[in-house]
């Protein structure tokens, strides 16, 4: 039995020794709270800025929170013991990682947040770098409108209420539909459901199902992102209605753009993660070189269509 | 015995990780900051001309301060004094520069000195920066650390006290991180819709604690019931109330977070005495209580009775059926009181709260030495094994472990302790 404990402490000592200290870099490092490592697009913010970061001389030092606004605080506190230089997050929840960020301005640590945007006022955040999601959503709009022409036509959106940056997607694409519908000669493009998607594959499909069903005459849906997008598509095939219905989705994952090179997707308004980590960086040096930073950036949203997925690098390389 | 050896090995690790997280500290404070002063007066003479840049923070306050002090009564010219960001020490340097003066020095610490800010002014620059000598002591031993990691574990633990009960009636409930979002759901809209949010009166925070804290009471004790009278396996049961709880904490929320609350509430999960977090105190009084029920009550020998063998329990007429109801009630009360207590210490009540605290909870217990087929563990053990994968976790995370690898390490820690626990079990059965 004593040696059972051993082998569990030498087990330990071999993983923690394995990955232990690294040399502090020249100019200090930077803890990055991750909302999940699970979805791509953290992985891709995180990976961005670690090399930006890495350019100017800071160590960035990544944690995953997997959506756990507790763990998440706790991450916050390490990073006050280990005395990062700034730090960076992913709010877990955009109200109750208020206390966290309280703690860290309390001990004169700057934070930053990125992708969702922390609501409260207990905290001060130096500033905030995501897509221009109202802009996307009337990408998102304008694409429906385009497709379907003065003609008109029956559309349903899969929604994910939850998110602030899926309401704001959603307000931006009714506004240009709206604005369609006022215009003289055109025949109105009328939203005639609204169901939340879940914003994943097995709850996209079921919703979807159910539009098809209420529906059968629907021309096109908008699902706020390519999971749930995905999830509609099947739905879609399995009624026979594939054809019939265009799908526009909203991120422009890998999988959402393969969807739209192989036809099953007709455009996203695509995110730019990368950009997301790096201007979150250069914002940072900024603070630290004593220049005013805005509280906000945007990064404009763009569409994808099938022509941009037969040029693009992440598909022709092997 | 085995609870010492299990001591043990968390003393092994925690010396192990303050020995891998020993780090250059630099020192802040009133004494950094005559320290700083008087290595100027040494290497710049008493004319000189000092910048002094620290953050506004309490403690960086007293460190510029301390530096002024000494600096002016030896003489030496104080330029300006930025308490604040870099953009503050930037127009501080344009302003002196612009009166024509010059800076010799730049009395900063550890984290104002790496600041580049220095380096845009050709006659400035980051060379210029005293800093208070660093000395080497490990991240993991600061008090600060150590105060947070009994704090983050603080709930887990509080919890598990509950599961210990449960599972050594060789019973499970998996329902207990839902319960935490439900109770943090229930006393957060209790305290808005009907104490006035964050106007809401001190008596109107202790209702709203104690109907989710009753509430999820009820519902454990409604699990037990189902375990007893229609003999339905604990894992179901808490299974269907796990799904059921979260459903309807999302629904009562309308899956929004719900930060409206006075700040009376958040003295239960934020306040300190004496240094020491409320949640840690709350630990250890429930810990105290729970081991003299465990060890010294009647309650405490009919659930090991129970757990041992539940046939032989009946006959000798221990009440088996209400045992187990407490039991499960006592459980879902103390996630409850998890629930209440993160709820104040993040400050808003949320559906997404509580999480997969389930599994962490049962390890938690199972690390601790209590075996799942019921019978045997200790209060005591289900403390050091919470501490356990608390300390476990916290180093892995001052040494920067790659966030997939920590969920290895944590697994193979949680199916080592289950190995531990069949090994000791077939020792025990060959043994009579």
């Amino acid at each position: 039995m004593t040696r059972l404990w051993a082998s569990l402490l030498a087990c330990l000592v071999f993983a923690l020794a394995g990955c232990g200290q690294t040399k502090p870099a020249s100019k200090g490092t930077i803890g990055f709270s991750a909302m999940t490592l699970t979805n791509p697009f953290f992985q891709t913010i995180a990976d961005s800025m670690r090399s930006e970061a890495a350019q100017h001389g800071y160590e960035l030092i990544v944690v995953s929170a997997e959506r756990d606004v507790k763990q998440q605080a706790d991450h916050v506190n390490e990073f006050i013991v280990k005395g990062v230089q700034a730090i960076v997050l992913n709010p877990c929840d955009s109200q109750s990682i208020g206390p966290a960020i309280a703690q860290a301005n309390a001990a004169g640590i700057p934070v930053f947040t990125n992708d969702v945007k922390y609501d409260g006022t207990e905290g001060k955040v130096v500033c905030h770098v995501a897509t221009d999601n109202y802009q996307g959503g009337k990408l998102a709009g304008e694409a429906i409108v385009a497709w379907l022409g003065s003609s008109g036509g029956k559309v349903a959106i899969l929604h994910f209420p939850q998110a602030e940056s899926c309401q704001l997607r959603v307000k931006g694409f009714l506004e240009i539909i709206d604005a369609n519908n006022s215009q003289a000669g055109n025949n109105p493009i009328r939203v005639v459901q609204t169901l939340d998607g879940g914003g994943m594959r097995d709850e996209g499909f079921k919703a979807a199902k159910d539009a098809i069903e209420a529906n059968p005459d629907l021309s096109a849906l908008f699902a706020i992102n390519d999971p749930s997008a995905l999830g509609a598509r099947a739905a879609l095939e399995s009624a026979g209605k594939a054809d019939q219905v265009v799908i526009i989705a909203f991120d422009g994952q890998l999988i959402g753009k393969q969807a739209i090179r192989d036809g099953k997707i007709l455009c996203d308004p695509i995110q730019f993660p990368d950009q997301i980590g790096r201007v979150t960086i250069e914002q940072m040096i900024k603070h630290f070189d004593g220049d005013r930073v805005e509280s906000e950036i945007l990064i404009p949203s763009k569409l994808y269509y099938r022509a941009d997925a037969e040029h693009d690098p992440d598909f022709n390389t092997p | 015995m085995r609870d010492y050896g299990m001591l043990l090995v968390l003393l092994v690790l925690a010396s192990f990780l303050s020995l891998v997280t020993i780090q250059y500290q630099h020192p802040a404070g009133e004494k950094a900051g005559s320290e700083v002063a008087d290595s100027i007066l040494t290497s710049q003479g008493k004319q000189a001309r000092v910048l002094i840049v620290a953050r506004d923070t309490a403690e960086d306050f007293a460190f510029s301060t301390a530096v002024a002090k000494r600096l002016e009564a030896f003489g030496a010219t104080v330029l300006a004094t930025v308490n604040g960001s870099a953009l503050d020490a930037r127009q501080a340097i344009e302003e002196i520069l612009a009166r024509g003066e010059q800076i010799d020095a730049i009395a900063s610490n550890g984290v104002t000195a790496r600041w580049t800010v220095y380096d845009r002014f050709a006659t400035v620059g980051s060379q210029k920066c005293v800093v208070p000598r660093p000395y080497a002591w490990p991240d993991f031993l600061k008090t600060s650390n150590l105060l947070g990691v009994a704090n983050q574990t603080a709930i887990y633990a509080i919890i598990a006290i509950g599961m210990t009960m449960v599972i050594v009636t060789s019973g499970i409930d998996l329902s207990v991180g839902s319960l935490v979002a439900l109770a943090s759901v229930l006393s957060a809209i209790i305290i808005r819709d009907w104490g006035g949010g964050s106007d809401a009166s001190i008596g109107m925070v202790l209702l709203g604690s104690v109907a989710a804290i009753g509430s999820c009471a009820l519902i454990g004790a409604f699990s037990g019931l189902m375990v007893t009278t229609f003999a339905i396996p604990a894992f179901i049961v808490t299974l269907g109330v796990m799904m059921m709880a979260s459903g309807f904490s999302f629904r009562l929320a309308e899956g929004r977070s719900i930060p409206e609350l006075p700040t009376s509430f958040f003295w239960l999960g934020r306040g300190q005495t004496g240094g020491i977090p409320h949640p840690v105190l709350l630990m250890l009084i429930l810990y105290a209580i729970a081991h003299i029920v465990m060890s010294r009550t009647v309650f405490g020998r009919y659930v090991y009775a129970i757990g041992g063998n539940a046939s032989a329990a009946r006959l000798s007429g221990v009440p088996v059926k209400t045992i187990l109801v407490c039991v499960y009630a006592l459980c879902g009360a103390l996630a409850g009181l998890g629930g209440v207590v993160l709820t104040s210490q993040l400050s808003a009540g949320d559906p997404k709260f509580g999480l997969m605290y389930e599994l962490e909870v049962i390890a938690s217990v199972v690390v601790g030495g209590t075996s799942l087929t019921g019978g045997r563990g200790t209060i005591f053990g289900t403390l050091v094994g919470a501490f356990m994968i608390a300390v476990i976790k916290n180093g892995m995370n001052l040494t920067a472990v790659d966030p997939f690898n920590q969920k290895i390490v944590l697994g193979a820690v949680l199916t080592l302790a289950v190995l531990l626990d069949t090994v000791r079990r077939s020792d025990r059965d060959s043994s009579t």
